[in-house]
């Protein structure tokens, strides 16, 4: 009587209904490109993208990004409530939040450098040291645990030949394990860089990293 | 089978649109009826919108079920301090994953449940907190919100109405903490997600030192609903204690897992049998976590009977929380599930009371020994000891989030964590 869930890996769910195509579930064909400046300032402190390329010298706040600075400050009433869409601006140019940047960032905006170090030590999402061009999140948690986000986990670091958190020779991946990614009726879901894979079974995982593979010239995923 | 999975029980008020792209812009949505709520509220006015809202007995969707129009009525009527609301988009408690589906496919439904709770506390600027990872999400949002400024929607003058409500979208780093209200205030601010002694409550003392109402992303897109259809409209649906529709995200062992939009008081047997398809591969039932991990874990037993409304799963000894439906078969293993659980707990902790920094990482160290079979009897003793002190006894109530599935199982399923003790003991001696 029970009809089987469609497994459908690479976005959530099948399309049966409505028959879409990934765009249209992942949303890429309703925002288009958003602007590097940030959009409409309510918008601005949203955009955090995940380069593939990742510059640790890259600069800080230029051109577009500058822009985009001056709305995020525009939009609390003080400039310590700036200091999270900073950083995660700093980590798309950079790809990591490195001591040396989070004074940077301390500078600009006039906080203590050990209180930022405080508070960007604290949250999960900076990266600390350089993770690869594809940082690859294996949701463990318990709702994708029960139906083998273990084995997803190790697909992962097989084929990819690294341990966890650490990065493959060729700078391609780093896999590490992630709490929950609130998908979890689309067990396992994987978070690569932006973008959420979801139903990925072990079986899944070489199709996966071939299309990565494919590409790493990508500057936006 | 389609996806988003539907079924004929469902009322869909706040899912109809899921899996719809259509849904998403601005004319797609208008076209659904969309933006009417907010253009009623303004007409009726903020008091009674707080009254409509009052009346539909609609009940925080964000986990702990408190009365929305009573929240929004502890809000101070005088206009001389700005007012926040802050929308509570920090979607991380394990098997939680409706507020997402909310923001990816309806962003319209979102920002305007967000424009008719802020204009009922009086409050000029939203902040909308997502979690990090959301990033897909967060962009069809952005993109929605400068449709909505475009429309003249967002920001000065809403619909001619002289009102003036910013939006904006903040987006967190990753830390579960940030989820709790006080928490979220603190990230928000540019500080460590680290919650805050109640009292003063966010009414009085909240986010900037301002009066400040926190609100779930369910919460808000119900409250638009209601806003357009009144109060007594909403009652139609659910129990009396329970009132209108609930989006349940079952996942799990279930053959068609997914987010289910029902009355609430709904059976949670009919739930599993008939919504989701039954039971994946036909296996016998174990264990259900009916309201995300923070929850005590039910056995089969206490599932026959229950009633998926805030009233009655605790009447089944668990309690609703955010309607996330974690489904575990014979096969699951309770233990496992438990110490998964614990490393969470232990890794989110933000570290400010003792019987939580140090009760989570130490309960999931004996929960990891008695899993690789290294564990005692005394161990179970000294589990129930820890998570007695983790209740009631911290800042905030992720202390107790991880107490109640600890306790619960073992007193549930005992069993399972003899059987692992007990192998241990045999390996130990042969
Ligand atoms: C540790 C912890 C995590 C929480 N996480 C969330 C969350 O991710 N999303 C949410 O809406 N509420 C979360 N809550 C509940 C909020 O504190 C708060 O009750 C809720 O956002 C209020 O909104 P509501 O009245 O609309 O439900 C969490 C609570 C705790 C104690
Ligand atoms: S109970 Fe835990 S998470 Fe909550 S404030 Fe205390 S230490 Fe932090
Ligand atoms: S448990 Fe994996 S996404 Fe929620």
């Amino acid at each position: 009587m029970s009809e089987a869930p469609f497994r459908n890996p690479g976005w959530a769910g099948n399309t049966g209904e409505f028959d879409l195509a990934e765009a249209e579930v992942r949303g890429d064909s309703y925002v288009g490109e958003r602007p590097l400046d940030g959009g409409h300032p309510g918008a601005s402190p949203s955009l955090p993208y995940m380069l593939v390329k990742k510059d640790p010298s890259a600069p800080l706040f230029e051109g577009p990004y500058q822009e985009r600075l001056d709305k995020i400050l525009d939009r609390y009433p003080t400039s310590r409530a700036a200091l999270l869409p900073v950083l995660n601006m700093a980590q798309e140019l950079r790809g990591h939040v490195s001591p040396g940047t989070m004074d940077e960032v301390a500078s600009l905006l006039d906080l203590g450098r050990a209180y930022v170090r405080g508070v960007a030590t604290f949250y999960t999402m900076y990266n600390k040291r350089p993770v690869g061009r594809f940082l690859v999140q294996v949701c463990t948690n318990i709702s994708c645990n029960l139906c083998g986000a273990d084995e997803v986990l190790a697909a992962f670091l097989d084929h990819t030949g690294t341990e966890l958190g650490e990065t493959s020779a060729d700078g391609n991946f780093t896999v590490v394990e992630a709490e929950c990614l609130a998908a979890c009726g689309f067990p396992t879901c994987v978070q690569i860089n932006s973008r959420y894979f979801e139903d990925v079974g072990a079986d899944d995982v070489t199709a996966i990293i071939e299309r990565l593979k494919a590409e790493t010239g990508d500057a936006r995923l | 089978m389609a996806y988003p999975y539907r079924h004929e029980k469902e009322v869909r008020l706040m899912s109809e649109a899921f899996g719809d792209p259509a849904a998403r812009t601005i004319e797609g949505w208008r076209a659904r009826g969309g933006y009417q709520g907010i253009a009623r509220a303004l007409e009726i006015g903020r008091d009674a919108t707080v009254a409509d809202v009052k009346a539909s007995g609609l009940r925080g969707r964000g986990g702990a079920g408190f009365p929305t129009g009573v929240k929004w009525s502890f809000m101070p009527k005088d206009g001389t301090r700005p007012h926040y609301l802050l929308c509570n988009a920090d979607e991380s408690e394990p098997g939680t994953f409706k507020d997402r589906e909310i923001i990816r496919w309806t962003p319209h439904q979102l920002i305007e449940g967000c424009l008719v709770g802020a204009y009922a506390i009086g409050a000029s600027h939203c902040y909308i907190y997502l979690r990090g990872e959301f990033f897909e999400a967060t962009q069809v949002l952005a993109k929605a919100l400068e449709e909505a400024y475009a429309a003249g929607l967002a920001g000065k003058d809403i619909l001619g109405s002289g009102v003036e409500i910013d939006v904006t979208l903040h987006v967190g780093a990753g830390a579960y903490i940030c989820g709790e209200e006080t928490g979220l205030m603190s990230s928000l601010e540019g500080r460590r997600g680290e919650p805050r002694i109640k009292p003063p409550f966010p009414a009085a003392v909240g986010v900037f030192g301002m009066p400040t109402t926190i609100n779930n992303v369910e919460t808000l897109a119900a409250a638009a609903h209601v806003a357009r259809h009144g109060g007594e409209w909403y009652r139609q649906w659910g129990t009396e204690k329970s009132t209108g529709t609930k989006l349940f995200c079952v996942s799990g062992h279930v053959n068609r897992p997914g987010n289910y939009e029902l009355p609430l008081g709904f059976p949670l047997m009919e739930l599993i049998e008939d919504v989701c398809g039954g039971m994946r591969n036909g296996a016998a039932l174990k264990a259900v976590i009916p309201g995300g991990s923070s929850v005590p874990i039910m056995d089969a037993g206490e599932c026959v009977s229950c009633e998926l409304c805030y009233e009655g799963v605790e009447a089944a000894g668990s309690m609703l929380g955010c309607a996330s439906v974690v489904v575990m078969d014979e096969t699951a293993d309770i233990v496992k599930q438990v110490r998964r659980m614990a490393d969470f707990y232990a890794h989110e902790s933000c570290g400010q009371c003792t019987p939580c920094r140090e009760g989570t990482s130490w309960a999931a160290r004996i929960l990891r020994r008695i899993e690789d079979g290294r564990g005692t009897e005394d161990d179970l003793d000294t589990l129930m000891q820890i998570s007695e002190q983790m209740t009631g006894t911290t800042i905030c109530v992720l202390s107790d989030s991880l107490a109640a599935p600890i306790i619960s199982s073992i007193q549930k399923f005992r069993n399972d964590y003899l059987a692992l003790i007990r192998r241990g003991e045999r390996v130990g001696a042969a």
